[in-house]
């Protein structure tokens, strides 16, 4: 009997009427739709059936039939499936039962969809604001059809996030948002009990840039690879495919088989460079700048063959919906040949001389430790999955563009700890390298690009997901009017590593903090999704709230005059 | 362990010596198809507008100020050098340059300005539907267009034929906003 078959009797079976009907559009995903009171139940059944948690959607179907539609979203990672599970609430009682209980990772997308959208969930643990600023008025939800993309709302005075009571006995050290081991603007309070880690708590989402809004209000879908290849200024095309492959997977296009190639190597070349940024940025977070440094001069040779090949050294711009911009030409592919050479080379030997190195080994073993039924509780992904014994990579379970003829690898190792993760980010840069070569060796001829000879049809759901140097990343999209999505969700593999922070931070030092909370390679900014302002404090005399306020809007009112 | 290590890095420091390049006395190698600044050819472009439509950073601007003249507006301060643009002309009046060295004080540096003359035929829009097959890479913004130059703002909203009141409104030109 078919997953699906399987799935659905499992479904009627156990929630009877509650199962409005069960679709399977393509070969890999299985849509579920049911009614609000089964979500909890259905979420339940899935995940027993095997299925790991990715991510929930939201989006606003109130023009339509007057609902905010909620899809939870899971992958059979052993038959390569998709299951959505979709469902609905009114607009005037838009309350659903929360998952969060049973998923933990869960928390996160619950919380956003609340913010974004207005849809509650009954039995969260934690109803806190996730994504929206503190001063957000209430009452106005961003992701909502009815408010226009570019709106200044009316900030609230002397509103400050409530952070998590402060376990007995503990003091609080804050971390951030401006702070040397962090490199984005983030803020976790750090509760201590002398040197060691008690628990934490997180408030961060303030590089939100409201991408999607942005992307399904003002600009067509050939312009989005190029805004969500900077979402992330790491894993760029990692997002640019995802976008491309959800929305060739709505279309029912087939893209030439040379594009799927060229996109492999590109997501490959963007591996190498990101594992060598995250191995230097590693070493200098324990405060061995050697490694910082020397990683870094091998990544040069990356950017530079990248910025020969796309015309950009990061930021490439070479995905389009439909294939590729630029095509790889013989001696481009000679090029490529000579800097793999030179990088496998050269890493090795900054492999050689750091694997024995006793003060890496203090620093990093047996730090972060979380077990593999918390990584596996709390669906993490990526290396800092592999390094907690869980063996999943996107890549090989769920193949796209043209990795179904590659043979590579999977590091999988269980000593848990933040050393793992970095074994495990060598050897994948290893097996990237093999990965490029292969596709330059098996690269089949022909068009590079395919164009779209009618427009997309509307409502349309599509889910991909695309491993990127940090872990897998989900895009779903909802197909729309006017040549743009109506919906596009994006879940960057920091949105679950994140959560699961303050788990390997418990009972940790406070010294380990940078590395543990570097280990996860965080990106804040692909998670926030959502332009950094410059201000300048002004002295650091103490100062009230609302004089810092003042200040603040003095200068933005002076760059603004600027400007004008 | 520890001392082979140690050994092994001073190595490994020392074979490649000073890599870092002494800018900007010493430049590094810039491709050929780099995409820098993009340069627009005002005796090529027919100001389909097309650009302005693709354009990721929505950074160029059409206004038509009266039903002869049509400005078109780059504001290089908000690009982010995707190249959509040049992809998209269909008269290939815009190219990407290998400059990268653009940071400037003023804004107006790295603006550029064309005002063009319209025949009235060529502002509907055909002409470039016509050049474009792909049917997600067509022109969504037809007809006349009132964007307002001095906020950079583009505006959604065209007329088939030449509208005063349009481009006054454009003129008034505000972000919602629920502030008092």
């Amino acid at each position: 009997m078919s997953k699906r078959k399987e799935l659905e009797a499992k479904l009627i079976a156990r929630l009877r009427d509650d199962v409005v009907c069960v679709e399977k559009t393509d070969p890999r995903t299985i849509f579920i739709d049911v009614k609000r009171a089964g979500i909890r139940e259905a979420s339940k059944i899935i995940t027993n059936a095997g299925a790991r948690y990715l991510c929930s959607v939201g989006y606003d179907n109130i023009e339509r039939d007057g609902t905010l539609g909620m899809i939870h979203t899971f992958a059979l990672d052993d038959s390569d499936q998709f299951v959505c599970c979709r469902t609905s609430a009114p607009e005037n009682d838009a309350i659903i039962e929360s998952i969060t209980p049973d998923l933990p990772s869960a928390g996160w997308s619950e919380r956003e969809v609340t913010d974004l959208l207005g849809l509650r969930f009954a039995g969260h643990p934690k109803p806190k604001k996730l994504v929206l600023a503190d001063d957000w008025p209430d009452g106005i939800y961003p992701l909502r059809k009815d408010v226009p993309h570019n709106l200044v709302p009316k900030g609230a005075e002397d509103v400050a996030y409530e952070l998590d009571e402060a376990p007995p006995g503990t003091k609080i050290v804050p971390v951030g948002p401006f702070h040397p081991s962090l490199h984005e603007p983030e803020h976790f309070a750090v509760y201590v009990d002398g040197e060691t880690i008690k628990g934490c708590d997180y408030r961060g989402f303030m590089t939100h840039r409201g991408i999607e809004k942005l992307c399904t209000t003002q600009i067509s879908y050939n312009e989005v690879p190029f805004i969500a290849e900077r979402i992330c200024g790491i894993c760029g095309s990692v997002h640019a495919t995802a976008f491309s492959q959800a929305v060739e997977s709505a279309a029912g296009l087939v893209i030439p088989r040379r594009a799927e190639f060229i996109r492999t190597m590109m997501l490959e070349f963007e591996r190498i460079h990101s594992n060598l940024l995250w191995l230097g940025v590693a070493g200098h977070l324990i405060g061995f700048d050697t490694v910082f440094m020397q990683a870094w001069r091998v990544r040069e040779q990356i950017m530079w063959l990248c910025e020969r090949l796309t015309g950009n050294r990061k930021t490439y711009g070479m995905i389009l919906v439909g294939g590729v911009r630029r095509d790889i030409t013989p001696e481009i592919a000679d090029d490529i040949r000579r800097v793999m050479k030179t990088i496998e080379d050269d890493l090795a030997i900054i492999h050689r001389a750091i694997e024995k190195d006793t003060s890496i080994h203090k620093r990093t073993k047996g730090v972060g430790t979380i077990t593999k039924q918390q990584a596996l509780d709390w669906s993490l992904v990526g290396p800092v999955a592999r390094a907690r014994g869980v063996d999943i990579d996107a890549r090989r379970d769920h193949p796209y563009a043209a990795y179904d003829e590659m043979k590579f690898e999977v590091p999988v190792l269980d000593s848990c700890d933040v050393w793992a993760t970095l074994v495990i980010r060598v050897i994948e840069t290893f097996e990237a390298i093999k990965i490029v070569r292969q596709c330059l060796e098996k690269m089949p001829g022909g068009e590079f690009f395919v164009e779209m000879k009618d427009s997309i049809p509307a409502q349309r759901h599509a889910i991909t997901v695309v491993e990127a140097p940090r872990g897998e990343s989900v895009h779903y999209v909802i197909t729309g009017e006017d040549n743009r999505p109506e919906r596009w969700r994006v879940r960057a593999p920091t949105f679950p590593n994140l959560q699961a922070v303050p788990l390997m931070l418990l009972d940790e030092q406070f010294g380990d903090f940078p590395i543990i909370m570097g280990s996860i390679d965080p990106c804040f900014s692909c998670t926030d999704r959502v332009a950094v302002v410059d201000l300048q404090t002004g002295q650091a005399s103490s100062i009230s709230k609302a004089e810092l306020d003042a200040l603040s809007r003095q200068q933005q009112a002076r760059h603004a005059s600027l400007k004008g | 362990m520890w001392l082979t290590s140690k050994i092994k890095q001073l190595l490994m420091v020392m074979k490649p010596g000073v890599v870092t390049l002494n800018y900007p006395h010493e430049r590094p190698p810039v491709p050929a198809n780099l995409r820098g600044q993009p340069v627009f050819d005002h005796q090529k472009c027919i100001g389909c507008g097309g650009c302005s439509d693709h354009c990721p950073a929505r950074c160029i601007l059409v206004r038509d100020v009266c039903q002869e003249l049509r400005v078109m507006l780059y504001d290089g301060s908000r690009c982010t050098y995707c190249g959509r643009c040049a992809d998209i002309c269909p008269e290939q009046a815009i190219t990407m340059s290998n400059s990268f060295e653009i940071a400037c004080d003023q804004k107006e540096d790295i603006t550029t300005r064309m005002e063009l003359f319209m025949m009235t035929c060529q502002r509907c829009g055909r002409c470039y539907e016509m050049e474009k097959t792909n049917a997600i890479d067509r022109i969504n913004l037809k007809g006349f267009r009132y964007d307002n130059l001095e906020q950079r703002a583009l505006i959604r909203k065209t007329s088939e034929t030449f509208d005063p009141t349009l481009l006054q409104q454009s003129d008034q030109y505000q972000r919602p906003s629920t502030k008092e």
